[in-house]
């Protein structure tokens, strides 16, 4: 194999594949980056058996050919080359040699054969998506997503696919959140799947503003392939959480006491100061809502208290209820409208945030002792 | 204006801490070698006779040349040792030995943690004369004279023999008066502490159990100069836990004395009549350990942040796996299912069970409780 490349292309392959690398492989090979050069494209592989990803960027190809290459050192000496034309000059004991400018390097890789090989697909089904669309329903749900791995059904993103629309939940069975949005799903395209948090925290890191993604998807396993006019395009395939994920409409509330409209960023404001007077061992905010005011306190014994009210439209009877204050910040950080809904029952019941655009937030309060 | 007359802030000085770890050598076979003269010099094996289900308590200096070691089921002491002499503890003679050691102990006015009956971490640093308490060599070397009239007094009027160790925390501490045993007095200078630690294994450092010293062996860490060269915070090794790892790998250990009688842990396990792997049987013992945890939880007003399992084996071989939560937990609903799910993640019913525990550990007063969705 023998190619050149400008730095810059190389380096975007390398930056879209090589997080999936772990620092601690049992394999050799799954700390390499698999090359493999064919007119006018290198493609770039890397894996660690449960997420694969792969992209392919522009080289000028003398000699086409694979191998594969430790990558995180090979990306380091990538990355330190001046800017312009790289030459990788690969021989059949698959060491490669680098030269650019006055520099040159030779790295010892492993033959190709040893990568394992690119999942396959049978039957499969599939969708396809505005990215930016993805990307903005990945930031509605994402953060409450559990990483509590003695829960494992919950250590990924619910995907859903039915009823011409994609639903997106994620929770950590203190609060729940869930997206949706219209697409075209064909009756044989229907399906339940959970996408682990590894191969969900490389989609939204790859995927842009323009252009689509197209999720194909069998019993066990998941691809997204995105591709956008004039940029890099990506594949990522993962492994699907095996299990089922729990009943979760069964905990979103029917019917509320109070819907309380609130300012989203002066709401967002108030709990950031109201959160520094928390502690781990007191990490709760009490809201306590009285007519056309809402007042957010935080009080840690030894420590301090914070106290900030809050103008509203509230007609509702005197009430209070305390919250975790990350837990009620994440939805109003991921969201972009100007006021967000804020349902509530009484102080042990869930309450909900809704907004404008498809989003529902079901929160669990803390018990005051 | 600026006063200019003003003492500038002195520079920040070490501040000397001085801790003593006070363990009595061979407790058990001691006070029984103490009380009956015919088994002085002879190598004496407190706990259950080698005919019986049971184990190994205490052995003398004796026995344990023999490789005879506490824990040990006594079947394999009586094999390894056949002319120990088996005696049965006498769990009341000790405990009140403990009270009247522990009386000395109070009598020297440092602060005591008391870990075991024949055990305890002594803390002087609030005796330190003033002109010493930024000195912390010079500040150990005071505490000798201490060290050493705390093993006089318990040697004259308990004729019983102690091991001392001295140092800068309660690492060191423990350490070294496990250095020198028996009838040991060991001091740690601060300046000499990493070179001291330099050499020892891994497992010689305190948290560091089979797993983990598997983990850091497999990683070509053996000794704990490995862990003191190597230039990560070992995280990817060892979890969390690795920056505290790294700090202990150079001496250093800034935990405070636990003082006082509060609950550290509360645990519930059961011994089956016939050694079992049936499930249902299992799964009955770990939900009523479950309830049994979660009640003495509420009645102290106590979460817990630590779930652990414990399982033994017919060969005695005895496992602890343990699970630390985000949200600490109360309900027997939830210890129960973290204990299931340790026992199946760590594959520990792979054979049946001589025994099978439940326990929560990491325990604090309970604040506003975190309510959960009902999924299910």
């Amino acid at each position: 194999m023998k190619l050149t490349i400008a730095k810059e292309q190389l380096v975007a392959g390398l930056q879209a594949v090589q997080n999936v690398v772990g620092s601690r492989t049992t394999l050799p090979i799954l700390s390499n980056v698999l090359l493999s050069a064919n007119e006018g494209r290198l493609e770039l592989t890397a894996t660690d058996l449960d997420v694969t990803i792969a992209c392919s960027v522009n080289a000028t190809v003398e000699r086409p050919g694979k191998t594969t290459l430790p990558v995180k050192k090979f990306f380091g000496i990538i990355r330190e080359l001046p800017t312009g034309e790289i030459e990788l000059d690969v021989d059949e004991k698959s060491v490669c040699a680098i030269r650019a400018g006055a520099s040159f390097f030779k790295i010892n890789g492993l033959a190709a054969e040893e990568f394992p090989p690119m999942p396959s697909f049978k039957q499969a089904r599939a969708v396809s998506l505005p990215q930016e669309k993805l990307k903005a329903m990945l930031r509605k749900t994402s953060f409450a997503v559990s990483t509590d791995e003695s829960r494992y059904v919950l250590n990924g993103i619910f995907f859903s696919l039915k009823d011409h629309k994609v639903t997106l939940v994620a929770t950590d069975g203190r609060r729940l959140a869930l997206t949706d949005e219209e697409t075209e799903i064909s009756a044989e395209a229907q399906a339940d799947f959970i996408v682990p948090t590894k191969a969900i925290n490389e989609v939204n890191r790859l995927l842009g503003s323009t252009g689509t993604v197209e999720l194909k998807y069998s019993e066990n396993q998941v691809a997204f392939t995105t591709a956008a006019e004039g940029q890099m395009g990506a594949l990522i395939i993962s492994k699907l959480v095996d299990g089922n994920y729990p009943n979760y409409r069964q905990v979103i509330p029917g019917e509320c006491q109070e819907r309380i409209s609130l300012p989203r960023e002066e709401f967002l404001g108030a709990l950031r100061r109201a959160e520094l007077m928390t502690s781990d061992k007191s990490n709760s905010v009490k809201l306590s809502f009285s007519r056309n005011q809402l007042a957010i306190t935080a009080n840690t014994p030894e420590v301090g208290e914070a106290r900030e009210n809050l103008a509203i439209n509230y007609k509702g009877k005197d009430f209070a209820i305390a919250f975790n204050p990350a837990y009620l910040m994440d939805p109003l950080k991921a969201l972009e409208t100007d006021e967000v809904a804020f349902e509530l029952i009484d102080e042990l019941s869930p309450g909900v945030v809704k907004a404008s655009v498809p989003f529902l937030y079901v929160i669990m309060p803390m018990r005051m002792s | 204006m600026a006063d200019l007359t003003a003492p500038s802030t002195p520079p920040a000085r070490p501040a000397a801490r001085v801790i003593l770890h006070l363990d009595m050598d061979a407790f058990y076979a001691s006070v029984e070698q103490r009380d009956r003269p015919d088994l002085r010099g002879r190598p004496v094996i407190v706990g259950s006779p080698p005919d019986q289900r049971g184990v190994v308590c205490a052995a003398s200096y004796e026995a344990r040349k023999f490789g005879v070691r506490s824990a040990m089921p006594s079947r394999t002491a009586g094999r390894l040792c056949p002319q120990g002499v088996f005696v049965r503890p006498r769990m009341e003679e000790y405990r009140h030995e403990s009270r009247e050691i522990f009386r000395l102990v109070a009598a020297t006015g440092v602060f005591v943690e008391q870990v075991s009956v024949d055990e305890a971490y002594l803390e002087a640093t609030a005796l330190i004369p003033p002109a010493l308490r930024s000195e912390p060599d010079a500040a150990l070397e005071w505490a000798r004279p201490l060290a050493e009239e705390l093993k006089r007094s318990i040697r004259e009027q308990r004729r019983l023999t102690a091991s001392v160790g001295i140092a800068g925390n309660k690492l060191l501490a423990k350490l070294a008066s496990d250095y020198r045993k028996p009838d040991g007095l060991m001091l740690i200078p601060e300046r000499d502490k990493v070179a001291f630690l330099r050499p020892l294994p891994v497992r010689a450092l305190h948290g560091v159990g089979r797993v983990t010293e598997e983990a850091l062996v497999g990683a070509g860490l053996g000794t704990i100069g490995h862990l003191q060269d190597y230039p990560g915070d070992l995280r990817h090794l060892v979890g969390s836990w690795g920056p505290v790892l790294k700090r202990f790998a150079v001496g250093e250990d800034d935990r405070p004395l636990e003082l006082g009688d509060e609950v550290k842990s509360i645990s519930s396990e059961t011994t089956f009549e016939h050694d079992t792997a049936d499930r249902p049987t299992l799964r009955a013992a770990l939900r009523e350990h479950a309830d049994d945890i979660a009640r003495k939880l509420e009645r102290r007003h106590l979460w817990a942040r630590t779930v652990q399992v414990k399982v033994r084996y017919g060969d005695f071989t005895t496992l602890t796996r343990q699970f630390s939560v985000e949200e600490p937990v109360v309900e027997a609903r939830e210890i129960y299912r973290l204990g299931c799910w340790l026992l199946a993640q760590h594959q520990l019913v792979s054979r049946p069970l001589r025994l099978l525990g439940l326990g929560v550990s990491g325990l604090a007063e309970a604040q506003a409780r975190q309510l959960r969705l009902s999924l299910g």
